[in-house]
Order: C-alpha cells, then sequence, then structure tokens
C-alpha cells in the first residue's frame, strides 16, 4: 500500500521555481491499480519519483507499506519495481536474458539463480523466444515489456509505471493490460498514462492531478459524474474560441464538434445534443491544460523566495 | 557469493560482453595499447639512447614502458568511472543503480574494477612488449610493486569518486577528469622524468599520486629495491589513498543526495 500525506515538491533553480507537487494527499491500496493522470506537468512523475525515494520531497511524508520513503529509503526500494519513461532504460548490445540476469545481480541473486528468473518473466512478458537476441533488435513495445520483466526480477510487492504504454501499438499495448491485470493480484500497482481508455479499463482508482494538486478522485464513474451533464455540440468554425479548443473531438466538413458543459457552448451552435460523459471527457474538464507552475525568484538580500507561491 | 556474482554482472556482462560487442573499437583500443610504446622506442632511439639517458631516465626504453603501463590505470580508470555515469544518465539506467541494494556504491567500486581490469591487461600487454624489446624486469620487485600498485589504485579510486560526483552536477565538462586524465601523462614522469619541468611544474607534478607511483614501481621493477628503499614513497602514496578516499566518496555521497534533492538523477 502506498500513502502520502500533505506531500510537497519544489524544485529551485538559479531563476525559477516550480512548484510540483503541492500537498498531495494519495492512497494506492493493495491488490488493485491506481492511475494517476493528469496534463503534462501536473506532477504525475514526481510523485512516482518521491514514492520510489529517487526524489526527495520538500515536506509532507509518504509511505510504502508503512515505511517512510526518506528514512527507511533503502527497505523502501527492495519492495519497488519502477518503470521509468526513456527512449533506453536497457543495455542495447546485451541480450534480453543478460539484461534481466545483470539486473537480478544487483538485487544479490546468484547467476544461476538470476538466468532462470529472467527465462521465467521473459516468458510471462511473452519475450520467451526473443531472450538470446540483443535487446537493439527489440521493436519498442518488446523494450517496454522487458522494462516491466526487470521491475519484476526481485519480485516487488509495489509496483510504479510511468506511462507503460507510451508509443507502442494496440497489440502490444494489450498484451501490457493483461499482464497488469495479474500481477494486480496481491500487489500494489501505481501507473500514469495519458490514454483515457487505458485507464478506464485498468484502474480500480483514478486520480486526477493538475498543477501539482489532486484535482479529483474515484472510480471512473465517479469521477464521470462529478462534471454533471455534457452536451455534444456542432459549431461553425468561427465560433470555437480559444476556450473551446480543449474539448474539440473531430472535424466534419463545414463543422467542429465539440463536446463540453452546456454553459461554455455558444448560442450559434449548429445542434446541442446529451451525451453520456466519458472518462476523457471528464478528464479534460477536471484536469485542462495545466501543467506546472513556474514562476520567477524575486531576489532579496539574504537568500531568494518563490513570487506568491506557498512553498 | 554476492561480490562473486557482482563481479560477474558488472565485469563480464555490462563490461566484457558489451566492450567486445563493438569489435572495431576493442581493435583499436588494443592497438593504442601498444602503438606509444613503439613511438617513444623508436623516439629513445632517434635521439639517442644515450643522450635521452643522460636527463636521469637511466634506460629509456625501460623507463618509458614502466609509464606507460601503469599511467592508464590512472587516467583510464577516472574517464571510465565518470563516462560510465554520463552514459547510465543517457540510457536512462543510473536511477534502478540507485534503486538497487548494490548502489552508488556499488555502481562505483565495480566501475572501477572493470576499469582497473583493463588497464591490467592494457599493462600486461606493454610490459610484455617492453621485454621483447629488450627491457630486464627484477622478479625480486614484484611483491613492493604490487604494494605500490595497490596504494596507487586505492588513490585512483578516490579521484574517480570525486570525478563521478562532479560529472553528476555538471553532467558535461569534468575538470577532475581533465587534470587527471591529461595531466598526468604531461607531468606525472610517463615518458619523461619530472625533474626536467620547470621548478613550479615540478611542484605540481607531486601532488599527482602516479608520479611517486612510477617512481616506486621503477624502483622495484627495473632495479629490484625493496620496501624499505621505497618506504618515502610508500608513504606518501598511502597519504594520498587517505585523503582522496574519504573525500571521494563523501563528495559523491553529497553529489547524488543533491541529485536526489533537485531531481536531477536522470538529467543529463
Amino acid at each position: 500500500m502506498i500513502e502520502t500525506r500533505s506531500l510537497v515538491k519544489v524544485f529551485r533553480g538559479r531563476r525559477w521555481t516550480v512548484e510540483a507537487l503541492r500537498g498531495v494527499d494519495f492512497t494506492a491500496p493493495r491488490g488493485s491499480i491506481t492511475a494517476l493522470v493528469g496534463p503534462n506537468g501536473a506532477g504525475k512523475t514526481t510523485l512516482l519519483k518521491v514514492i520510489s525515494t529517487l526524489i526527495l520531497p520538500t515536506s509532507g511524508e509518504a509511505y510504502v507499506d508503512g515505511m517512510d520513503v526518506v528514512s527507511r529509503a533503502k527497505d523502501v526500494r527492495r519492495v519497488i519495481g519502477l518503470v521509468t519513461v526513456s527512449d533506453r532504460l536497457l543495455y542495447y548490445r546485451l541480450s534480453g536474458v543478460d539484461n534481466l540476469t545483470f539486473y537480478g545481480m544487483l538485487y544479490g541473486m546468484p547467476t544461476s539463480y538470476a538466468r532462470a528468473r529472467a527465462r521465467d518473466l521473459l516468458e510471462l512478458v511473452g519475450l520467451g523466444e526473443w531472450g538470446e537476441e540483443p535487446v537493439m533488435h527489440y521493436s519498442t513495445g518488446m523494450m517496454r515489456r522487458l522494462a516491466i520483466a526487470r521491475a519484476l526480477m526481485h519480485d516487488p510487492d509495489v509496483i510504479l509505471l510511468d506511462e507503460p504504454t507510451l508509443g507502442i501499438d494496440a497489440a502490444s499495448s494489450r498484451r501490457i493490460h493483461r499482464l497488469l491485470g495479474e500481477l494486480s493480484s496481491g500487489r500494489t500497482i501505481v501507473l500514469t498514462s495519458h490514454l483515457m481508455k487505458e485507464v478506464e479499463e485498468l484502474a480500480g482508482s483514478i486520480y486526477v492531478m493538475r498543477a501539482g494538486r489532486i484535482v479529483a478522485r474515484g472510480t471512473a464513474e465517479e469521477i464521470k459524474a462529478m462534471v454533471g451533464r455534457i452536451v455534444e455540440a456542432g459549431l461553425k468554425p468561427e465560433a470555437v474560441d480559444e476556450g473551446l479548443l480543449k474539448f474539440v473531438v473531430r472535424s466534419e466538413p463545414g463543422l467542429v464538434i465539440v463536446r463540453a458543459p452546456e454553459d461554455i457552448i455558444p448560442e450559434s451552435a449548429v445542434y446541442v445534443r446529451d451525451v453520456e460523459p466519458t472518462l476523457e471527457d471528464a478528464y479534460v474538464i477536471l484536469a485542462g491544460e495545466g501543467g506546472a507552475d513556474l514562476r520567477p525568484y524575486q531576489f532579496r538580500r539574504g537568500g531568494a523566495h518563490a513570487h506568491g507561491g506557498h512553498v | 557469493m554476492g561480490v562473486m556474482s557482482k563481479l560477474y554482472a558488472y565485469l563480464y556482462l555490462r563490461g566484457f560482453k558489451v566492450w567486445i560487442s563493438y569489435r572495431t573499437q576493442a581493435a583499436l583500443t588494443m592497438l593504442s595499447w601498444v602503438l606509444p610504446v613503439f613511438t617513444y622506442y623508436f623516439t629513445g632511439t632517434a635521439l639517442g639512447n644515450k643522450l635521452v639517458s643522460g636527463l636521469g631516465t637511466g634506460n629509456y626504453t625501460s623507463f618509458m614502458v614502466i609509464g606507460l603501463a601503469f599511467q592508464g590505470y590512472v587516467s583510464s580508470t577516472i574517464a571510465t568511472v565518470s563516462q560510465r555515469l554520463r552514459n547510465e544518465q543517457l540510457y536512462g539506467t543510473l536511477e534502478y543503480y540507485v534503486l538497487s541494494p548494490s548502489g552508488i556504491l556499488g555502481f562505483l567500486v565495480y566501475s572501477s574494477i572493470w576499469g582497473f581490469a583493463l588497464n591490467s591487461i592494457n599493462a600486461a600487454v606493454i610490459l610484455a612488449v617492453g621485454a621483447a624489446l629488450g627491457v630486464r624486469f627484477s622478479p625480486s620487485g614484484i611483491l613492493v610493486s604490487s604494494v605500490i600498485l595497490a596504494l596507487l589504485l586505492l588513490s585512483t579510486f578516490g579521484i574517480a569518486a570525486m570525478s563521478g560526483a562532479v560529472v553528476m552536477v555538471t553532467k558535461q565538462g569534468n575538470p577532475i577528469s581533465f587534470f587527471f586524465s591529461t595531466f598526468t601523462t604531461l607531468m606525472g614522469g610517463v615518458v619523461f622524468p619530472v625533474t626536467i619541468l620547470p621548478p613550479y611544474l615540478r611542484y605540481v607534478s607531486y601532488a599527482i599520486p602516479l608520479t611517486w607511483a612510477l617512481e616506486g614501481l621503477r624502483g622495484a621493477l627495473l632495479y629490484g629495491e625493496g620496501i624499505a628503499q621505497l618506504l618515502p614513497v610508500v608513504a606518501v602514496l598511502a597519504a594520498f589513498a587517505g585523503v582522496t578516499v574519504p573525500l571521494g566518496l563523501f563528495s559523491y555521497r553529497v553529489a547524488f543526495d543533491r541529485a536526489r534533492r533537485d531531481g536531477t538523477l536522470s538529467q543529463y
């Protein structure tokens, strides 16, 4: 189980400060998948990295299986498996088996055990036949699966995945979804994603983040219910102003289709009809486009402080 | 078992298997070990060994063979650790070392051992080429030279840790690596004696562990000097190790803590 209370993380540069997390209360129970969604810069990755001990929080508390991520960082690291977002993450010149064996041995596994476990996990993620091939011959989807297998090498209770299906095809995504579903039994899994269909399919509970804060939490149905009445409207292109752009779902000849709360639809709409809100509708309304809050520093004698921030 | 499996992981899997997979690079590296020996051999021959020996080198071929064989331990190991850290940042794998029980200290120790291992092959090849060129080594000096080499490796490990700390902060541009990699060849008494340097540069050369180590290694391996004669060298090297290792480990730890605080572990 993961729990954070009033978690704050402020990054400070010479001329800027970013409040990446602003008092985040977050809980991810064992035995299910919890999703973090939000626009780029909302603080999802920072939250995952604080939980995984890779980033120190500025204030607040975070616990993994009851262990404080700051004072018991070493113990926390033993129970978590992490999959980060990166173009590489693996040693391309080594085979899949060698990559996993290497990481297993960093966890103190004897060679023969690490190799056997590597082969078992490659089977689990559907890469059994590719085990001896150098990773540079793998597709992006295969590499993502191998990265997940690596996170499982030491059989962690908690698995943290940052956009596990980023940039991979539908078939590979489905394979990963099935795998995560199997893994969630008895484990705590937290993932971040921008794909609302994926989130709805996998996650038992969803946290919506915006500018370092949790702005909504609940099941997919509960989050959809939060946004109330939604309409689909057909608008002339000239009627679509800046505020409506994020609600555009498609275009037709001479018509732009939006899904949005009724009160922001202009009277010039060609048609308006009630629709059932999807998770994506709710996400767009709740999360908006609010990314990180970058503020200039105001320099003064004795140090710098954030302009108007509550650091 | 833990140490052996980590040696297998770092030296064989991540070290040798990746290194040898770049076959052209591996071949060129081996060539680069041998070529300087011939370059300086013919330089010494062309200038006349008597003239060069008059600078205080004794037999010049013996002098430069010892210098070239052991200077790589310093420059290459320091470069290996800082380059390794930088590569792991680029690959996005550095965070996984931080997460593993082996940790960042394991990363530093075993990456250094890979650098030492590769340079031991380098040294063996150069010493063998030297023997073929007529250099005669004193078997009685092997024990003392092992002590001197161990102390050189220890102080090099400390400097490599400091170099790694700098990489964690600056990402690119590493004055410690630059100083100890480039300057050791110039000022460590590798291919010419430090006595020919201007006085102020000679003092700088005494701040380099390699200068002392080469003096001791030449004394032991070429002239069979024992521990009693080389005690001053051993003492200076022990002092270097006593300073560089704690300072290196401290700065390395501080740099990683700072990266965790600033969220820059995976930045490059």
